[in-house]
């Protein structure tokens, strides 16, 4: 069926949602074509191309794209599909690369994406083949910038600046990099590709849902507590618990933390605390801030508490541990989550074990933190398909939030964020205003 | 590391046996018993990388002491996690063991295996085990266990049990 945008209008409402959004492949495609193509979505970080030649691949929505550091050392995003026939030129997801090529018919592309050779050249004499036609190149995407060393890519020349995209959120991008005593922040300890059977905004409505980890989390808080608690009387509290007890937090403790939306989507939960707020000093890291920003800039930084920041669609971040997960989606009822895990330039090294601990304990396929909220994903997009009822409801402290300048502030298990993103998702899918 | 006196067929007969017998619990799906098989200093690893050297400085899938393995006893089928309301099996099939190293404190073994684990679908893990053994009075315990999966780096769904 085809879409009118009357009837795409009728599938959002103030404080509810048509399940068909979660589920019908027709939609999805409209998402990918309005929404992905529109947004900045992001791509990578710089740290993962500092030599010329080295690239990633990756996708924005459908599209295969490869990052990678030209000649000129300006960072490229280019369409990853042959000009020729149309196959995929890059297939690793890291490497390096003087040149591409594909391994078809060995048409090969400088960095910068232009058509450097086709083998047996003579066979397009007298058929108008130019070779600087932009067609016959792997195409860069629109446009690409980036924001403290962060890449995102937006496939469409039209629409706001990324800074204007990200608003208050690039404050999130900020403090992440300003916790390191360098003011910077590299990719490391690699990546956790995780592969969920769900629609992508089941995922990036979750991550600013509070409403859920005191029920779905609540066995490994329990089990947390309980073997903490068998520990010989005067044990230091495990990182691991540390890391872990705070999703078996009351409603109580996250309603207090906050919920914050912005225009196109965005949110972030915390601001004076968060999850990450009771973890323990790693020991030299306070010395090597306070080295380098002294101790009043030291303190305004770290005493920045937020807990996921969600840059719709596609890139959430945690500044207070350095990490970022990346929504990519693949049909309507599957979606690849990757985990990325930075490194603070400068800081202990026990800075970097501590954000892979919470990563493993928490984002990995083997943990007994995201398997819970994987398998709730995969049960709404099973039984939405149920006639019982056709709509999701979001109406939590509905009409009840604040207004602070850009953005508005509600209490943290309201419904507010995912609402405002079906906002957005209007903006993109029928041009509403923002 | 200076060699002991060689392995005896009678030394590899036991520690296979044990082995087979570390995958029997998990089959069972019981991990108390399994968990009670690790030195207090022992620990659990599933890399997430080809040859990853490291469990600190890079992610892995799984990488726990003794004491997170307490914590994932007690998780194990809690009637409060959402996928622990599922069926979950599991069949060990271990082969072609070799001895890394082994001197008088711990003993070293490599083996192929293959788990298939029935989850909602099945799921066929394959792969390499390093077990590091500490050998007791009559019996063994596991210092570590190293699963090296030959898809470590997939696009993994959730892992629910130990492989």
């Amino acid at each position: 069926m085809t879409y009118t945008s009357q009837h795409l209008q009728s599938l959002v409402e103030p404080h509810r949602v048509h399940r068909d959004i979660y589920t019908d492949p027709e939609i999805f495609k409209i998402e990918m074509d309005r929404l992905w193509r529109h947004a900045w979505i992001y791509v990578g970080h710089e740290s993962q191309v500092t030599e010329i030649g080295n690239y990633i691949a990756t996708t924005i929505g459908y599209e295969p794209v490869v990052m990678t550091l030209d000649k000129n050392n300006v960072i490229q995003v280019l369409h990853n599909r042959c000009g020729h026939k149309g196959t995929k030129v890059v297939t690793q997801r890291a490497g390096s690369a003087k040149m591409f090529r594909c391994p078809y018919h060995g048409w090969t592309y400088q960095l910068d994406g232009k058509l450097h050779a086709t083998p047996h050249a003579c066979g397009y004499e007298n058929t108008n083949f130019d070779m600087d036609d932009p067609r016959y190149s792997m195409r860069p995407v629109a446009r690409v910038d980036t924001c403290r060393g962060f890449v995102f890519a937006c496939l469409s020349a039209e629409g706001p600046e990324l800074l204007t995209f990200l608003g208050d959120t690039a404050l999130t991008i900020n403090n992440m990099c300003d916790r390191s005593p360098e003011g910077e922040v590299e990719v490391a300890g690699g990546s956790l590709p995780y592969m969920h059977d769900c629609n992508w905004k089941m995922f990036v409505e979750n991550l600013n849902d509070a409403i859920h980890p005191m029920v779905a989390h609540a066995s490994v808080g329990h089990a947390t507590r309980k073997v903490v608690e068998s520990l010989p009387e005067g044990s230091p509290t495990p990182r691991e618990a540390e890391i872990i007890s705070p999703f078996g937090g009351s409603y109580k403790f996250f309603d207090a933390m906050g919920s914050r939306t912005m225009p196109y989507g965005h949110s972030f939960m915390g601001g004076q605390s968060s999850i990450h707020s009771g973890y323990s000093d790693i020991i030299g890291y306070m010395d090597a801030m306070k080295t380098a920003y002294g101790v009043r800039r030291t303190e305004e930084i770290l005493s920045q508490q937020r807990h996921n920041t969600t840059v719709y669609p596609s890139f959430t971040v945690k500044d207070a541990i350095q990490i970022v997960r990346v929504a990519r989606p693949i049909a309507v009822d599957k979606t690849l989550i990757e985990t990325w895990h930075f490194k603070l330039k400068g800081a202990p090294d026990e800075m970097l074990h501590r954000t892979i601990t919470y990563s493993r304990l928490i984002n990995s396929p083997g943990s007994m933190v995201g398997p819970d909220d994987w398998d709730c994903y995969s049960r709404m997009q099973q039984s939405l398909h149920s006639d019982s009822s056709h709509w999701v409801d979001m109406r939590r402290y509905l009409g009840r939030n604040e207004s602070e300048g850009n953005v508005n502030v509600a209490p943290g298990t309201s419904d507010e964020s995912a609402r405002n993103q079906y906002r957005a998702w209007r903006h993109y899918l029928l041009g509403e205003a923002i | 590391m200076p060699m002991q006196k060689p392995l005896t067929d009678f030394d590899l007969a036991e520690i296979k046996s044990f082995l087979f017998s570390e995958a029997e619990f998990l089959d069972q799906g019981n991990l108390r018993d399994w968990r009670d098989l690790f030195a207090d200093d022992g620990t659990y690893w599933l890399p997430a990388s080809w040859q990853q050297e490291d469990p600190h400085n890079h992610i892995s899938l799984i990488y726990e002491d003794k004491m997170m393995m307490a914590i994932r006893v007690e998780n194990f089928g809690h009637r409060l996690a959402p996928s622990m309301q599922y069926p979950l099996r599991c069949s060990h099939i271990l082969g072609h063991f070799r001895v890394l190293a082994h001197n008088e404190n711990t003993i070293t073994i490599k083996s192929n295996f293959q788990v298939i684990v029935y989850y909602k679908d099945q799921t066929l893990y394959a792969g390499t085990y390093i077990h590091k053994l500490r050998p007791l009075d009559n019996s063994y315990e596991i210092v570590e266990k190293r699963v090296d999966l030959i898809n470590c780096d997939a696009d993994h769904r959730s892992i629910l049990i130990y492989l």
